[in-house]
């Protein structure tokens, strides 16, 4: 809510505890100092952070209970994922929280072109992991490495079920037993091929809601950060009032430290050749 | 000399907010300013509004069942359709109604002015959330009418996996409302953090701001959960990734650790702000210094802990290792301890007070009674081998409507009668509360007293239909609902008659020295007039000043200046 | 940070503005170089096994570069204690929240990689809530895996 309050105005003071402190127009009204309102916007910020990692969480004790049981699965299908374009995304993103960060750094001391800059840098980042992990997901979606009951796609070499090949992506149907292939063989990302038991369904399972859910923050990180970009740009902050800065690069931190557990733990570990 | 002139500079022109110093029902009119608002009292009032249209929706919900259950076979509906009921009836409830009864409606009127705060912290978050809620609100009603579930509220899979293409919508409406609790959570706890008058310090900090506090923290570190798994639910139906299906090779019990990782934490989500307001009623009727402050303030937080190390014990007979089992048991015990405290720190408050017999009173000796009942029958159900006995029985649906109704509703019902008042600037009619809590008392126990029997005996929860056994007792029950339901109904006209028959309040009627009653009835739109300075605790009967403590029939604000002055005079800092 | 005093108790000290530390340029480049450096170890790492201690150390790594992103990138070092007793307690919060569940599913039996589904270790049984996957017998299963399967991956337990 933008104060409209223009006049500076004292409180009427009754403990005598501050002195007529002029009200900013970013202060809002129910605040007495900048500071009060800068301590608490971080605080729920950091908060909120402390609710999306509970969130992503769930996923990751999920991942925990089901690699702890079956860890050869997760060992075998994790070399159906690129290494290497994993990594290329790291760093891409390491590197937008680091133009994220010195966005906030520019804005603590009022070069506000500077502050557009990183920001954009920052937003051309996550567009680029963007188009990585569609290249990824698509090659996977070739494959039919897909969740759960679409697990097992013709694409596989060889998807036996029952004895003889499927024809089409095998579904539930409400009323029939599932249908699943047995064990599926496929050429690994390194040219190896490959056995997959059926199992293997819970790592893509896995793979593609936490990648998924990763990705639609990165969706809402980039929003947030082009409109804090569109506020820079209209001349919103000071280094006296920089918040929605460091609030957007925060979330946008966030979004990289998800990655940086994602990263290693469907693409790298597990047994190597 | 009680208040001092509003000091209302005459240029000071109000801004966009209002002119903080007008009577906040009075500072802007018409139904536009009430959507917009920012302000947290009227938020709260439409929050208000809202949990008890649920409530009677939820209500009805109770009492179809409970007629359906009143002789044996079908009665009204058939199993189809009593499946639905309890479902709606659980959701409603739980969802709409009991979660974000107590924080959001007088959590948000009375924990900004409790800390001598002039709103929340984020009060754009707060009318969010409200917005959010009825954006749940609306995603549940489509589930309804799309034919509704069937599942309970609890959506175990692999039922939900199956079941009607409703729980999609069921379960993305609770998502939703999962975001508004969490955005009250984080709201009301940078609130405490960051926004405390001086002189409400920690240890000074009142038992209900204390309880919204530990609330906040679990629904901040619990919601979370839940939205995830519901969106894995979700997800599982869709594109049937197999986490929770054991077709697919997932396990169905992960789902309920899932569940209850949240709805544990959830119950307590439920009952601490019951608690909280239960704090505030035994010390305001008392006249005492609250016994133990400190202690109840760390079980509310001790409870906040501790809720998260025990959701096993909804699982003890769905399949868990038998080493999980026992330890989750375990666990359950440690749960009695911060909630024993309460218990008998609030009869060691009543001990030797002077107790004034006023309807909020009347709930709040309630409280303790019923919630002890449903506290200890929780330990009964803790135990592994009881448990075996009385799991999914009419057994557990009596332990938690004692701790939900009898506690937190029961708590809620006090809580709105004792701050009424301040809340409207109308008294009500006392009589004609008393007599809509002893029908509310006396239905309550009638209702649920049977239900403990025949759940000890083996009457199984979730049937529509039962031995002949077990009649008597649900013929008790349902008539018990219509006693219940007659005092709810008594104690609503009460409360809405005071609106337009009522009295003009007094500032402080019932004489508290709590925080809330120093400002002026029907609080101004900044709370307070002048920016409060605390000189002493909220409780502190002994150190209240006269003044503070009169029923102020001009209903206008204690001076804090006039206060600060006597008590330097008097303590020398 | 003395300097953003704490408001709520004590008077403002202060004239009630924000000051903040503010790092130099260079210093979040080098971060950032640290960071780089970390995740070409933890590249290289993956390509030999450690067995068990795989996840262990790419858990380990990763951790150290989380806690630069968030003492140095998101100003946690510099910043109230409070936000990091937050932003670490949600990490507490998880710990038990995969601790107790696992303590429940990893005592269940064990798990038979080559059907899917749960066994008791001591009688063979299906464990609880461990039905096989498949809706072939083991037996049967057992015939029509291609017999590299079992060889190619070792059998473990
Ligand atoms: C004093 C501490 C408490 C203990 C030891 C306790 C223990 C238990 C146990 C062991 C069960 C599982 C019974 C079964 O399904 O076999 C249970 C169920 C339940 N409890 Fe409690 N409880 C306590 C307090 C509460 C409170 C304060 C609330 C709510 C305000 C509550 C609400 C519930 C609900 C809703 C269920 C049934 C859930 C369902 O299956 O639908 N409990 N409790
Ligand atoms: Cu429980």
């Amino acid at each position: 809510m933008a104060n409209v309050s223009e006049s500076v105005h004292a409180h009427g003071d009754g403990g005598g505890d501050h002195g007529a402190h002029a009200h900013p127009d970013f202060l809002q009204h129910h605040f007495d100092t900048p500071v009060q309102q800068f301590n608490a916007a971080k605080l729920g910020m950091w908060v909120f952070i402390a609710t999306e990692i509970l969130m992503f969480g769930g996923l990751f004790c999920a991942y925990a209970i089901w690699r702890g049981l079956d860890p050869r699965v997760f060992d075998d299908a994790h070399h159906f994922l690129n290494k290497i374009l994993g990594a290329t995304n790291t760093i891409v993103l390491l590197f937008s929280s680091l133009t994220a960060a010195l966005a906030v750094r520019s804005a603590q001391v009022g070069k506000r072109n500077l502050t557009s800059l990183y920001l954009i840098v920052t937003i051309l980042c996550a567009g680029v992991f963007l188009v990585v992990k569609y290249f990824e997901y698509s090659h996977k979606f070739h494959l039919g490495l897909l969740p759960g009951h679409c697990f097992g796609h013709p694409g596989l070499s060889a998807a036996v079920q029952n004895g003889e090949e499927v024809g089409t992506c095998l579904r539930v149907h409400a009323d029939s037993a599932p249908v699943m292939p047995e064990w599926v063989k496929a050429a690994d990302e390194d040219g190896h091929v490959r056995l997959l038991s059926p199992r293997a369904n819970m790592f893509f399972g896995l793979y593609f809601v936490m990648t998924g859910l990763h990705g639609l923050h990165v969706i809402v990180g980039m929003s947030i950060l082009a409109w804090v970009l569109y506020k820079n740009i209209k001349g919103k902050f000071s280094p006296a009032y920089f918040t929605p800065v460091d609030l957007g690069a925060l979330y946008w931190h966030l979004v990289d430290l998800v990655w940086i557990y994602l990263f290693p733990l469907l693409y790298l570990v597990g047994k190597p050749e | 000399m009680a208040a001092v002139d509003i000091p209302v500079a005459g240029g000071h022109a109000a801004d966009a907010h209002g002119d903080p110093h007008a009577n906040y029902l009075k500072a802007k009119r018409g139904i536009g300013s009430w959507l917009v608002t920012l302000d947290h009292k009227r938020i709260g009032l439409m929050y208000l509004t809202m949990v008890s249209l649920a409530f009677l929706v939820g209500g009805i919900f109770a009492l179809l069942l409970r007629i359906e259950l009143f002789s044996r076979g079908k009665t009204i509906v058939d199993g189809e359709t009593y499946n639905r009921f309890f479902t709606l009836h659980g959701a409603i409830m739980v969802f709409l109604f009991i979660i974000p009864s107590v924080p959001a409606a007088l959590g948000n009127f009375f924990l900004p002015i409790m800390i001598g705060a002039k709103d929340v912290a984020f009060p754009r978050l707060n009318l969010l959330s409200f917005y959010i809620y009825l954006v749940g609100l609306a995603i549940l009603l489509v589930s309804i009418v799309s034919g509704a579930v069937d599942t309970g509220w609890t959506f175990y899979t692999p039922y939900s996996v199956q079941s009607s293409n409703s729980v999609i919508s069921m379960t993305l409406g609770v998502f939703v409302l999962g975001f508004s609790s969490i955005l009250t959570g984080v709201n009301f706890l940078v609130t405490v953090h960051t926004m405390r008058a001086p002189g409400c310090t920690w240890a000074r900090m009142p038992l209900f701001v204390w309880g919204m506090y530990a609330t906040a923290l679990m629904q901040i570190l619990a919601t979370p959960v839940l939205a995830i798994t519901l969106l894995l639910l979700c997800a599982e139906r869709f594109f049937g990734i197999g986490i929770f299906d054991p077709k697919l090779g997932g396990d169905p019990v992960l789902f309920q650790h899932f569940f209850w990782f949240y709805s544990h934490p959830a119950v307590y989500i439920m009952i601490v702000p019951g608690m909280a307001i239960n704090s505030e009623l035994i010390a305001t009727f008392s006249r005492r210094a609250i016994f133990g402050q400190f202690a109840i303030a760390m079980s509310s937080l001790g409870l906040a802990l501790l809720g998260f190390l025990v959701w096993g014990h909804h699982m003890f007979a769905a399949g868990m290792s038998e080493f999980a089992t026992m330890l989750f048991s375990a666990l359950t015990f440690l749960v009695a301890i911060p909630s024993g405290v309460k218990v008998f720190n609030w009869t060691a408050t009543i001990y030797k007070g002077s107790i004034l017999w006023a309807s909020p009173m009347l709930y709040g000796m309630a409280f303790i009674f019923l919630f002890t009942i449903g506290g200890l029958t929780g330990l009964f159900l803790g135990t592994l081998s009881v448990d075996i006995h009385l799991t999914d029985t009419y057994f557990v649906v009596a332990h938690f409507h004692y701790v939900m109704m009898g506690g937190t509703v029961i708590a809620f019902l006090g809580g709105l009668l004792y701050w009424w008042p301040k809340m409207t600037g109308k008294m009500h009619d006392e009589r004609k509360a008393k007599i809509g809590f002893w029908f509310v008392f006396i239905g309550f126990n009638t209702v649920f007293i049977p239900q403990f029997i025949m759940g000890s005996r083996g009457m199984p929860r979730r049937y529509y239909d039962y031995l002949p056994q077990f009649e008597p007792f649900h013929k008790v029950s349902t008539v018990g609902s219509w006693i219940l339901a007659t005092g709810l109904f008594i104690t609503a006209y009460t409360l809405l008659e005071a609106l337009w028959k009522g009295k003009k309040a007094p500032r402080n009627p019932w004489n508290s020295a709590g925080y809330e009653w120093l400002t002026e009835t029907v609080p101004p739109l900044a709370n307070f007039h002048q920016p409060p300075v605390f000189t002493r605790g909220p409780y502190d009967y002994h150190l209240a000043t006269p003044e503070e403590l009169a029923t102020g029939e001009d209903g206008r604000e204690v001076s804090f200046t006039t206060q600060m002055a006597a008590k330097e005079s008097t303590h020398p800092a | 940070m003395s300097a953003q005093g704490s408001h709520a108790v004590h008077a403002h000290q202060d004239d009630g503005a924000v000051h903040v530390h503010i790092a130099s340029s260079q210093f979040y480049w080098g971060i950032f170089g640290a960071l780089i450096c970390l995740t070409i170890l933890t590249v290289k790492v993956s390509y030999y096994d450690f067995g068990k201690a795989n996840i262990f150390i790419a858990l380990l790594i990763a951790t150290m570069k989380g806690s630069l992103v968030a003492a140095f990138f998101m100003h946690l070092r510099h910043d109230k204690l409070f936000n990091t007793i937050a932003f670490l307690s949600s990490f507490l919060f998880l710990g038990i929240f995969i601790l107790l569940t696992y303590d429940d599913l990893g005592n269940r039996g064990r798990v038979d990689n080559d059907y899917g589904g749960r066994f008791q270790l001591e009688t063979g049984q299906a464990a609880p809530g461990g039905e096989p996957a498949t809706t072939a017998t083991s037996d049967s299963v057992a015939e029509e895996a291609p017999h590299g399967a079992a060889a190619a991956h070792g059998k473990k337990e």
